[in-house]
């Protein structure tokens, strides 16, 4: 499994996958809001979302934490 | 020489205390706004505490190195490495020509300064090389760093000595992941707009920070705050919000009460405008901003303007060289 971590404590903006979807490495999957900044967040590789563990509007997360889970194709 | 195989979320060059004696003209200090660690970060080089280096927000660069170098890194923990392996931070750091600097993001704290040996080489604008972003000045081309920049700094001799100092523990700033964090604030210079129960709301309840925040100015969100007659009744020229009055010069750390929403003016914020500003952030907290993520909550502490100022200049001494070991 291919976790993609948030990597800011912003504002989760937008979420463009759900559970299922294929993705294509370099894919955004998710926007941050951060210091009124967009943040594009990217698939690490190629494969299916297993798993979405935000909601748009989450804020305050810790930034290690697991966004997206990935099952590589 | 090095250059920027990733920059980062927003990387500029800063140095402290910034482009002073320009507010009139409407230029912010700009500066880093972790002036602790920053200031700590070229002790442990060996350079001036004000020497140009880079502020890392939330994301840090990747840089690879043509020229031998020594370096430091402080403020938040970005799990900084040369070629792939962990390297401490506090500590100065001998890197060669060749090899390759990256950070990733904060897991601890929110800003990371990475100071230089000899200090960034930049054109100074208004006798800073700050980066003040809004206005495209100073830093390197007026902006956060580009991939692809390629970033001289002064040369030095390097030797041993430079090697392997760290900051003595007693002097370290306590960056932490705390979701409740107290921010000493000051009265002024607009205190009597707000009345006894909004000045005691302001102080007692808890204020989260917005994600909407940056450089200019910190966004706060909580309870409604309350006035006095004073922003009430008053002539039409000072506006038709409570919050507004006839336009005034802003201090740096001003609680500026933008309609409701207080939102406290930092490095980059403006010099002027019409709201109020019932309290003031001393530069001396700015650090606990600096590091304090989005969803934090905030709780304002009224002291002195004279403890504000022992409080600076416990800062000042804490930065000093007798702070720094060599290991």
């Amino acid at each position: 499994m291919e976790n993609i971590p948030l990597q800011t404590s912003g504002n989760i903006w937008k979420i463009l996958v759900k559970v299922g979807d294929k993705v294509e490495e370099g894919q955004v999957l998710f926007i941050m809001e951060v210091m009124k900044m967009e943040v594009d967040h990217e698939a690490s590789c190629s494969g299916v979302i297993q798993a979405i563990h935000i909601n748009e509007g989450d804020e305050g997360l810790d930034a290690d934490m697991i966004a997206i889970t990935i099952e590589p194709a | 020489m090095f250059t920027v195989i990733k920059t980062g979320l927003e990387t500029s060059v800063q140095d402290f205390p910034g482009r002073i004696g320009f507010r009139d003209q409407g230029f912010p200090p700009s500066g880093p706004m972790d002036s602790w660690s920053f200031r700590l970060a070229n002790r442990l080089v060996g350079n001036e505490v004000g020497c140009a280096a880079l502020e890392c927000q939330y994301i840090g660069p990747t840089l690879a190195f043509e020229q031998d170098a020594v370096i430091a890194i402080t403020g938040a923990n970005m799990t900084p490495k040369i070629d792939g392996l962990a390297i401490p931070m506090w500590t100065s750091i001998f890197i060669k020509a060749g090899q390759e600097l990256s950070l990733i993001f904060a897991k601890v704290g929110v800003r990371s300064y990475i100071a230089i040996a000899g200090g960034i080489n930049s054109q100074p604008w208004l006798g800073s090389q700050s980066t003040f972003h809004k206005a495209g000045v100073g830093g390197i081309e007026g902006r956060a760093l580009q991939k692809g920049q390629h970033i001289d700094w002064r040369s030095v001799e390097l030797n041993n000595t430079l090697i392997n100092r760290a900051v003595k523990s007693e002097a370290l700033p306590d960056i932490n992941n705390d979701k409740a964090i107290s921010i000493n604030v000051v009265y002024g210079p607009n205190e009597g707009w707000l009345d006894e129960a909004g000045k005691a709301k302001f102080l007692t309840e808890p204020w989260k920070l917005s994600s909407k925040s940056d450089r200019t100015g910190f966004r706060l969100e909580g309870p409604t705050l309350t006035f006095t007659d004073k922003a009430h009744n008053k002539s039409p020229e000072h506006g038709s919000e409570p919050s507004n009055i006839i336009d005034q010069g802003y201090p740096v750390g001003g609680i500026n009460l933008a309609g409701e929403t207080p939102i406290i003016l930092v490095n980059d914020g403006p010099s002027m405008g019409g709201f109020i500003n019932p309290f003031t952030v001393p530069g001396c907290e700015f650090w606990k901003l600096a590091q304090a993520k989005p969803g934090s909550q905030l709780y304002f502490k009224e002291i002195t303007v004279q403890q504000a100022q022992r409080l600076g200049r416990e800062q000042t001494e804490a930065c000093n060289d007798d702070k720094i070991t060599n290991q």
